[in-house]
């Protein structure tokens, strides 16, 4: 059974997000603050999904975000009263994966709930950052291995990053990159399509599966936060390149 | 005096208030057009300094001559008596010698050039001139003489003017007159005449003209000040009246800039609390549109009329959940601070789009030929898709149903037009109709907020665009946005 977590001081919006979940099979936590949700996350083997609302009590949303991200890769969608261009692109540079406005559409959200489980590696769980949380694998071969199983190597300048499709993770020689969910599934498709140009919009749909009228910031954030992650030099990316105008091209050597 | 607000169209981009005729008229006040008056400052300026300046110069001259002229005749009398004097004596010496003969003492005594003496004496009249005679004395002067005593009188000779003294030598038993010409002094007095009615003509003129200056002066920084609120009551709320070092001005530019502070800080204070009413009504709303959905999953365990019951509660939270969001759009449009995300999009995919989120068949839609460059516009797709939902709903509502969708080019701009099937809008209605809360017929309980068109309106306004109502070829109303095309 998959474990929600539910960060927000409303409490009925609490309580009727709760009910909502439960009855879709999920097993839901609740925190009415930031240090109730950490402490919470502390103490347990680790969550499936976040619901955080952006205005809480004491630190924001934003901060718990930025505070949990490194050791939690859990998926996480906010919840903002705003719309606004700064709340939202803050959000998801933040480490946020998605997120909804108030008031949303209840079968909105949960879709958006399972498409992120669905996606999902199983969490990491809050162990100390120095260990990494991943045993140390021989270095990969590149290609296909005789498993079948899907991996590329991409070089974005410092060394070749082999990324496993079917196990979920990205590597730069015996460490593993972190990436959200959603980075990792971004770095998929744009991967199947490598030296093929994607549009913000095709993106939107494959990864974050909205229409047309889905706000394409996510994309844009989403990409800058790889680049992050996976650049050499973030502000002159070799691996991911923007077309102007038309979308985003992964480019393999 | 008063200050002339333009109204000008709200400049994009920067911070909109909403116009001032518009608010007069929200709040009621009559938005009187008073006549413009024929006198303003200026020219009653002008008048008033010209005509002021004509007059005092006038009277000036016009003293100024007269004391002159007093001052001049009298000077002359007095020269002249005071010769006749010294020529009487001089006769009368000379007459009461023993012997002499009138004619000889005349011909002795030695008048000034432009003067003539006469004397008279036992009924005859000796002239010091050939052609003076006794007429150019007027008989006041002679009575007076005979009388035994001194006058003196001007008086107008067939030669000129002259000035006649007088005077009685009873010693001698005669009467001697002494007439001077004064053609020179009238001379004199007329060219003094036409120089002051020369000045005061030049005073006049150079009146009117510093009228004009000063009242120029005056109305200059005027000007300037009220064009400045013209700009601020435009919608330019960051503007203010520049400080001056002109004491008389200081005091209304100061007025004006902290009048404008005051409206500043209340549309800031009205758009922060239309954004803590967002917030404060947002949560509210989303733990009840949750919990009706958590019931609606469980209808089933619920009773028939507990069904109908949470149909009509559902039914009440969309409507109210569509009214709030409407009014918290247009309230950010109020405040200036709706925040838009422009992309260059093609306007038929965007109709299409619409048509589809909300289950309307796309043959609705007709769009410009394949051969035709596509029309692109730099718009913020949810909300211009949004004003089109508001129109395909409002045909939906007041037009029976929408019978086309079309997107055309204009020439820089692209249309986007709606066709209902309705009985179309009701003459001179066009305007009103966008209008917050306007609505067409009575006000019965109906789906829909009745800020749908004044959204739309707003909506294009932000965009650089327009929208109007017309009627279409089938009768129906029409509702075209306009939009301008993207220079791509």
């Amino acid at each position: 059974m998959r474990e929600l977590l539910i960060v927000d001081d409303d409490d009925g919006i609490r309580a009727s997000l709760t009910l909502a979940l439960e009855d879709e099979g999920y097993r839901v936590h609740e925190a009415c603050s930031a240090d109730e949700a950490m402490t919470l996350l502390a103490g347990r083997r680790g969550m499936d999904l976040l619901l955080v609302d952006l205005m809480l009590g004491g630190l924001d949303g934003f901060s718990l975000i930025a505070r949990v991200r490194p050791t939690c890769d859990a998926p996480v969608i906010v919840i903002s009263a705003r719309q606004d261009a700064s709340d939202v692109v803050a959000a998801l540079e933040a480490g946020a994966d998605d997120y909804v406005t108030k008031p949303f559409d209840v079968p909105v959200l949960l879709a958006r709930v399972k498409a992120l489980l669905r996606r999902g590696r199983a969490a990491t769980s809050l162990a100390p950052p120095a260990a990494s949380a991943a045993p140390a694998d021989p270095p990969p071969a590149s290609g296909p291995s005789a498993a079948g199983r899907r991996r590329t190597v991409l070089d974005a300048g410092a060394g070749p990053l082999v990324l496993d499709v079917d196990a979920g993770t990205l590597r730069r020689g015996a460490d593993q990159v972190h990436l959200t969910v959603t980075e990792f599934r971004l770095l998929c498709e744009l991967s199947a399509s490598a030296g093929r140009l994607l549009s913000r919009t095709e993106l939107l749909e494959r990864v974050w599966d909205r229409d047309w009228f889905g706000d394409e910031r996510i994309v844009d954030v989403h990409v800058r936060r790889l680049r992050l992650k996976v650049e050499e030099d973030p502000s002159d990316p070799r691996l991911i390149t923007t077309v102007r105008g038309l979308g985003y091209r992964l480019d393999v050597a | 005096m008063s200050l002339l607000l333009a109204r000008r169209a709200p400049r994009s981009g920067a911070p909109r208030s909403p116009r001032p005729a518009a608010v007069a008229r929200r709040r009621g006040r009559r938005v009187s057009r008073r006549p413009r008056s024929p006198w303003g400052v200026r020219r009653a300026a002008v008048l008033a300094i010209s005509l002021g300046s004509a007059a005092l110069v006038a009277g000036f001259a016009t003293s100024a001559y007269l004391v002159v002229r007093a001052e001049l005749l009298a000077q002359r009398e007095q020269t002249a008596l005071g010769q006749a004097y010294v020529d009487a004596a001089s006769v009368r010496e000379g007459l009461l010698t023993a012997g002499a003969e009138v004619g000889d003492v005349l011909a002795a005594a030695s008048p000034p050039a432009d003067a003539d003496v006469l004397v008279v004496r036992g009924g005859e009249v000796f002239s010091s001139s050939l052609t003076r005679g006794l007429e150019s004395v007027p008989e006041q002067v002679q009575d007076a003489a005979r009388g035994g005593g001194v006058a003196q009188a001007w008086a107008r000779a067939p030669d000129g003017p002259v000035l006649a003294v007088g005077i009685a030598l009873p010693a001698v038993d005669a009467q001697l007159y002494e007439v001077a010409r004064v053609g020179e002094l009238e001379a004199t007095l007329t060219t003094l005449r036409a120089v002051l009615a020369g000045c005061a003509l030049a005073g006049a003129v150079g009146g009117a003209l510093l009228g004009r200056w000063v009242a120029g002066a005056l109305v200059g920084p005027l000007r300037d000040v009220s064009s400045t609120a013209a700009r601020i009551a435009g919608g330019e709320l960051g503007t203010r009246v520049p400080a001056t070092d002109d004491p008389d001005l200081v005091a209304i530019v100061a007025s004006i800039n902290s009048m404008v502070d005051v409206l500043e800080e209340r549309i800031d204070t009205e758009a922060r609390f239309t954004a803590d009413v967002s917030h404060e009504l947002r949560s509210p709303l989303t733990t009840l549109v949750t919990s009706v959905g958590v019931l609606q999953r469980r209808r089933g365990e619920l009773s028939e009329r507990s069904q109908r019951a949470l149909d009509l509660v559902d039914a009440e939270l969309v409507r109210f959940r569509a009214t709030l969001e409407d009014l918290l759009v247009l309230g950010r449009f109020d405040a200036g601070a709706s925040a838009m995300v422009r992309v260059p999009t093609d306007a038929v995919v965007l109709a299409r789009q619409t048509l589809a989120s909300t289950g309307r068949p796309e043959g609705l839609l007709s769009g410009p030929g394949r051969d035709g460059d596509a029309l692109v516009v730099d718009v913020d797709r949810q909300m211009v898709s949004r004003a089109l939902v508001n129109l395909l709903d409002n045909a939906d509502l007041h037009g029976q149903g929408v019978v086309a969708v079309q997107v055309r080019g204009s020439g820089s701009a692209v249309l986007v037009m709606v066709d209902d099937d309705g009985p179309g809008v009701p003459d001179g209605e066009s305007g009103r109709i966008f209008e917050r809360f306007a609505r067409a017929g009575s006000r019965q309980a109906r789906p829909g907020s009745g800020l749908g068109l004044s959204l739309v309106d707003e909506t294009l306004r932000a965009h650089h665009g327009t929208v109007w109502a017309e009627r279409s070829p089938s009768g129906g109303a029409r509702f075209v946005m306009k939009l301008p095309a993207s220079r791509a």
